[in-house]
């Protein structure tokens, strides 16, 4: 079906899927058929029938504004859909983690139906539930006070521009590797022997409790596995071939064996990664958002190797892949009425690790990778798992020419690209400023892998609440402006009603009597300074709810330093336990302080009170200073020298800050750039701010240069990005060999290229060097866009966002925006009309 | 004017530029053509008088560059503004006044340190890609001087350095740019000297000259490589027999020097830009060049005599 269209147009193919068995075609069909499917994934509701009961847990989503208004409804009928289930005798004298251990499994194995899909290789059809938080009253009426001010609080920090913050779930890598070598046999086993060494009187109080709430969660695979083992024997008596029924007989035997005992196949390894992997999200009752795998080619590979040395078929491993690849699509059921989309918000960020450096600087691409890769380019477009590919200087030549084919053959990259020296470089950076070199140092710090977007971590023993604060730094150059106070009044978006105007910032001072810049930034220091301190104590209140009420014993089972110290993971048992404060509009902030500057002090182009008057009507009748404050004052991102050293500064003022606190719970603050849609969404909640930018227009994302800044092109903006994040040290002896870092989660960064500039094999292999030059003075994760025509008509509806969007015209690029409308109308009409001929 | 080692006029400077030369390349546009073909895509780079240049999609129509100008140089048109070219001095007064940078001047002039700093900034792409700098225009022999200062300095640094020429220029100054050259881009657009002189300005002489001076006579060896490249324009050059022509040439005078004959094809994308400067443009209306009739031209390229593997094709109607 993709060959007539491939014919025709190389420059912009839409991405078709390609070489699927009938068996995967039918199972990735069937996922976007949505509700018309016989059964879905959706939430299924199970409440304890106590009139006080809770499912819906809330703090999951103070990190989601769109939701605020819809917090009690989603309680509300959660419970409303829930069906009551059956409590044993004496399931209230159990700890609350063993309650909800127990709640858990029982739901799991006796309430959720099982379910096969046809042909599918792999079982764990049903996952998505939503279940009683099992609080007694007194707890649930303690919790509901308390979660009262803390939802006050989030919506107050939201309401007034200073972005959010909530304990959330997901967002971590689970020992997986651990689970397939020992079996859940292996764990529960352990976990008795802990419980048998503690002192009498640990094991009777909450560190006991913990232990035998995660023996209980540990038993819950071995049982649900057992229910899909007899579905697979029922359907393979049913099956309607011989080979069918073959199948599904062998998956009921790798049911029989895993997840309990340690996996010896390649099949057996996958299903029960799957099942480990989904009963994580039933723990935490929450989608799945950045619950990840990690550097998958790299556990899988010993399986693999001894089923194809066994004789296993490449496209049998393949196949074996694909189900596992369509299961995990099955995340966005949970919403599934939700939206015109069939639940699907946004991307949720299941990631999957490929490729890398491992010890002693070797790459680690193996044949698993490649079968990776080769499954991820046949099923595409597909959204989950999200790979993400590691790169670094030394990356094969055949894995970055195989990375650039699949970025060309499709609108945007099929991955995200990940590039190790200067992550690694951050990981270490946080080993050194957290004390916790005995567990990230250079003999390890390749075993990183990012969750969710591209958020580094740890594997197996890390939850670094990655999305769990974000800041708009911004926010603090306002307060500087007004010596510490709301430009414009906050609205309450439901009642419409005007916040007073207070002081809620350190009265820094009239902005309007400063003599000199430096003035202006030790407001602006004195802003950030609170503003960070201000998003830690907002968390400090879901962290605190979360850790007392709600456990995720099973979750607790599968990270590292849980049951050590008998502590859940929700408690700061993990041993990397932090929390990342991310930052947003990091482009909007430098450049706002640059146009400070420059309007102010250095052209005294206006006065500090024409400035902020000017902010306060929205640059409404000041058309010609905003303006300047747009084309003509320095912006970050153009490798200029002069006003990267000021977003460095910003960038190290910030980061100072971020680890500075440390929660109740023990988890250290630690820095990070993701603004995930903040940057979109706030832009309507914060005022114009001095870069330019109207109230209503977006801010910059993450670590990108301010939309259109860029004009200097994708080594500009990357040298940019590489050098706020430390560049390299001049010594030599940086975090990572010379390289510097100082945002150990990583920053996002998108750049946006033309078809042509990856078109045919010379400019392939440029992009590839491209790339290899990103590893050298990039950042720690690039998105690759490829632009289509939709996107260079929205370039033509308003360039000055499209400034930095190069095309090739002949011969040489040129600018979109620079070449005039009528090429502008010809290279659209010729490549609208190449891909739809 | 401006001949000296120290500073140039810069019409700009295009980084991660993929289309001059091998890898990834920054490429400088020196101010100024020793030719004036009738095609040319940037016809105000020709000239070398400083002026100021009207960016319309950037305008917003505050007219602050109007009231600044001391010569009536800037006037109101139905498409926008227009800078008389014989009024304007280039003072850049306009360019102050204007708060969104449409009106810019033409060229900036720029010192030798800090283009240097500039395009050593980008080396970590070079290095990976086999890359360099390009010195391009308009035309860099007009800026001899300072080119050759600045491809020496960039030698010295370590970068892969390109001269993109046109060959109209003496022997001597281009002898003096190609010994800190490590590649050279000529351009060949037409072996018939009427055809030339008419769509060109001037006759092939110095640039046949040229290239049979230094890549045919003895010390050929000593030379840097060539990369040749046609642009394709329909009823001038894009003919089988004159691309044949120029390939007999290369195989027979040049041999072995020819790396690679590049063939750009013609397209339309700078008609709206001659609107804008009020100028008439020759190939207003001609459609840009398909890849049929491009092959048909390719074709005749491999046919030439030339070794067939050096021809390659550049435009944005290429398929690969």
């Amino acid at each position: 079906m993709a060959a007539p269209v491939a014919a025709l147009d190389p420059l912009v193919r839409i991405k078709q899927p390609h070489g699927l068995s009938p068996r995967i075609r039918w199972l990735r069909e069937h996922f976007f058929r949505g509700v018309d499917r016989p059964w879905n994934n959706e939430w299924a509701c199970f409440s304890t029938g106590t009139p006080w009961d809770v499912l819906y847990e809330e703090l999951s989503y103070y990190i989601v504004p769109e939701t605020f208004a819809f917090l009690q409804p989603f309680r509300a009928s959660t419970l409303q859909a829930a069906s009551d289930v059956e409590l044993p005798k004496g399931f209230w004298r159990m700890s609350l983690p063993e309650r909800r251990a127990w709640f858990i499994r029982e739901v799991m194995v006796e309430q959720l139906p099982q379910e096969v899909l046809p042909g599918d290789l792999i079982a764990g059809g049903r996952f998505a539930i939503q279940a009683s938080r099992c609080w007694d009253k007194h707890e649930a009426r303690a919790r509901d006070k308390a979660v009262a001010q803390a939802r006050a609080a989030v919506q107050w920090f939201h309401r007034h521009g200073y972005g959010n913050a909530g304990a959330t779930s997901g967002h971590l890598i689970p020992d997986h590797p651990r689970l397939l070598e020992l079996g859940w046999e292996g764990v529960h086993r352990d976990l008795e022997a802990r419980l048998a060494s503690l002192p009498r009187r640990q094991r009777r109080g909450a560190h006991g409790d913990q232990l035998r709430a995660m023996l209980t969660a540990a038993t819950m695979p071995r049982d649900l596995a057992l229910r899909y083992r007899t579905l697979c024997q029922k359907l393979a008596a049913e099956a309607e071939t011989p080979e069918r029924a073959a199948e599904l007989d062998t998956m009921a035997d790798n049911l029989a064996r895993v997840p309990w005992k340690p996996a010896r196949s390649f099949w057996e390894a996958v299903q029960a990664l799957w099942i480990n992997h989904m009963l994580v999200i039933s723990d935490e009752c929450y989608p799945g958002a950045g619950v990840s795998f990690g550097r998958m080619d790299q556990y899988l590979l010993p399986y693999w190797e001894r089923s194809r040395a066994e004789g296993m078929d490449r496209a049998q491993g393949k196949e074996i892949l694909s189900c596992f690849w369509v299961h995990a699509n099955h995340v966005y059921d949970a919403m599934i009425k939700l939206g015109g989309n069939q639940g699907i918000t946004a991307g949720f960020g299941q990631l999957v690790t490929l490729s890398g450096l491992g010890p002693g600087g070797r790459d680690m691409t193996n044949d698993l990778t490649w079968a990776i890769l080769e499954v991820i380019d046949e099923l595409s477009p597909i959204l989950e798992p999200k790979p993400n590919l590691r790169l670094h200087s030394d990356s094969p030549p055949e894995l970055l020419e195989r990375a650039v084919e699949m970025i060309a053959a499709s609108q945007g990259a099929p991955f995200l690209l990940n590039f190790d020296e200067r992550s690694m470089a951050g990981m270490l950076r946080q080993a050194k400023e957290a004390g916790v070199r005995h567990l990230i140092h250079p003999g390890n710090v390749h075993d990183y892998a990012p969750v969710g977007c591209l958020e580094n971590t740890m594997q197996g023993n890390d939850r670094s609440g990655t999305v769990d604060i974000n800041v708009e730094l911004v926010k603090a150059v306002e307060l500087a402006l007004t010596g510490g106070v709301d430009l414009l009044p906050a609205v309450d978006p439901v009642t419409g009603a005007p916040d007073p105007i207070q002081q809620d910032g350190p009265a820094t001072g009239d902005a309007t009597g400063f003599a000199s810049f430096e003035r202006f930034w030790q407001a602006y220091e004195a802003q950030t300074v609170a503003l960070i301190q201000r998003a830690f104590a907002l968390y400090e209140h879901s962290e605190t709810i979360r850790a007392r009420y709600s456990p995720t014993p099973y979750l607790s089972c599968l990270v590292r330093g849980c049951a050590e110290r008998g502590l859940d993971i929700t408690q700061g048992g993990a041993e990397l336990s932090f929390v990342t404060v991310e930052a947003i509009g990091f482009a909007t902030t430098v450049d706002s302080l640059l146009a400070v500057q420059y309007l102010v002090f250095d052209q005294q182009i206006c006065t500090m009170a024409e400035l902020i008057a000017a902010l306060r009507d929205n640059w409404e009748g000041r058309e010609q200073l905003q303006a300047r404050a747009c084309y003509r004052a320095p912006k970050y991102g153009r490798d200029d020298p002069e006003a990267d050293a000021l977003a460095q500064r910003v960038m190290q003022l910030w980061t100072r800050e971020c680890w500075k606190h440390t929660t109740s719970t023990g988890r250290r603050g630690r820095p990070g750039m993701l603004s995930w849609n903040y940057w979109v969404g706030d832009g309507y909640v914060l005022s114009a701010t001095p870069d330019g930018r109207a109230k209503g227009r977006f801010l910059s994302n993450a670590i990108c240069p301010s939309n259109g800044a860029d004009i200097h092109g994708p080594t500009a903006n990357t040298n940019s990005v590489g050098a706020v994040l430390g560049g390299h040290a001049p010594d030599g002896h940086g975090d990572w060999k010379d390289w510097l870092c100082c945002l150990p989660n990583g920053a996002s960064h998108t750049i946006t290229f033309h078809p042509a500039m990856l078109q045919g094999p010379e400019h392939k292999a440029k992009f590839q060097a491209f790339l290899l030059g990103y590893a050298r003075n990039g950042g720690t994760a690039l998105q690759v866009n490829v632009l289509d025509p939709e996107i260079l008509r929205e370039a033509q509806r308003r360039p000055q966002d499209f400034r930095h969007l190069l095309v090739r015209v002949t011969g040489y690029n040129a600018y979109f925006s620079s070449i005039g409308r009528e090429l502008q109308d010809e290279i659209i009409a010729r490549e609208t009309h190449r891909c739809t001929v | 004017m401006h001949e000296h080692r120290q500073q140039a006029r810069i019409f700009s400077v295009q980084r991660m530029s993929t289309e001059d030369g091998p890898g990834i390349r920054t490429t400088v546009f020196f101010e100024g053509c020793s030719l004036a073909c009738d095609w040319c895509h940037n016809p105000e780079s020709i000239d070398r008088q400083p002026r100021a240049i009207w960016h319309g999609w950037k305008c917003m129509a505050c007219d602050s560059c109007l009231a600044v100008c001391k010569r009536g140089a800037i006037e109101r048109h139905e498409e926008g503004l227009r800078v008389d070219a014989q009024r304007c001095a280039g003072c850049g007064a306009c360019s102050d006044a204007c708060p969104t940078t449409a009106m810019e001047p033409k060229a900036l002039v720029r010192d030798l340190e800090s283009l240097l700093a500039e395009v050593a900034r980008d080396r970590a792409y070079y290095d990976r890609s086999g890359g360099g700098v390009t010195v391009s225009g308009g035309e860099p022999t007009l800026q001899a001087p300072f080119v050759q200062a600045f491809l020496e300095a960039c030698q010295a640094a370590g970068l892969h350095t390109t001269l993109d020429t046109c060959g109209q220029c003496g022997t001597e100054v281009l002898r003096s740019l190609i010994s800190h050259a490590d590649l050279v881009l000529y351009d060949l657009k037409l072996m018939d000297e009427d055809s030339h002189r008419q769509h060109t300005g001037h006759g092939l002489a110095r640039i046949l000259g040229n290239l049979e001076a230094i890549w045919a006579g003895d010390d050929a060896g000593s030379a840097p490589p060539l990369w040749i490249r046609t642009p394709l324009i329909p009823g001038v050059t894009a003919t089988p027999a004159g691309v044949q022509a120029i390939g007999r040439f290369l195989a027979e005078r040049l041999g072995d020097r020819v790396q690679r004959w590049e063939l750009c094809a013609f397209n339309n994308l700078c008609q709206d830009k001659y609107q804008r400067l009020g100028l008439d443009w020759a190939y207003q209306g001609q459609a840009s060049m398909g890849m049929p009739e491009l092959e048909v031209l390719a074709q005749a390229a491999r046919a030439s005599g030339v070794e067939p593997s050096l021809v390659h094709m550049s435009g944005p109607g290429v398929q690969s």
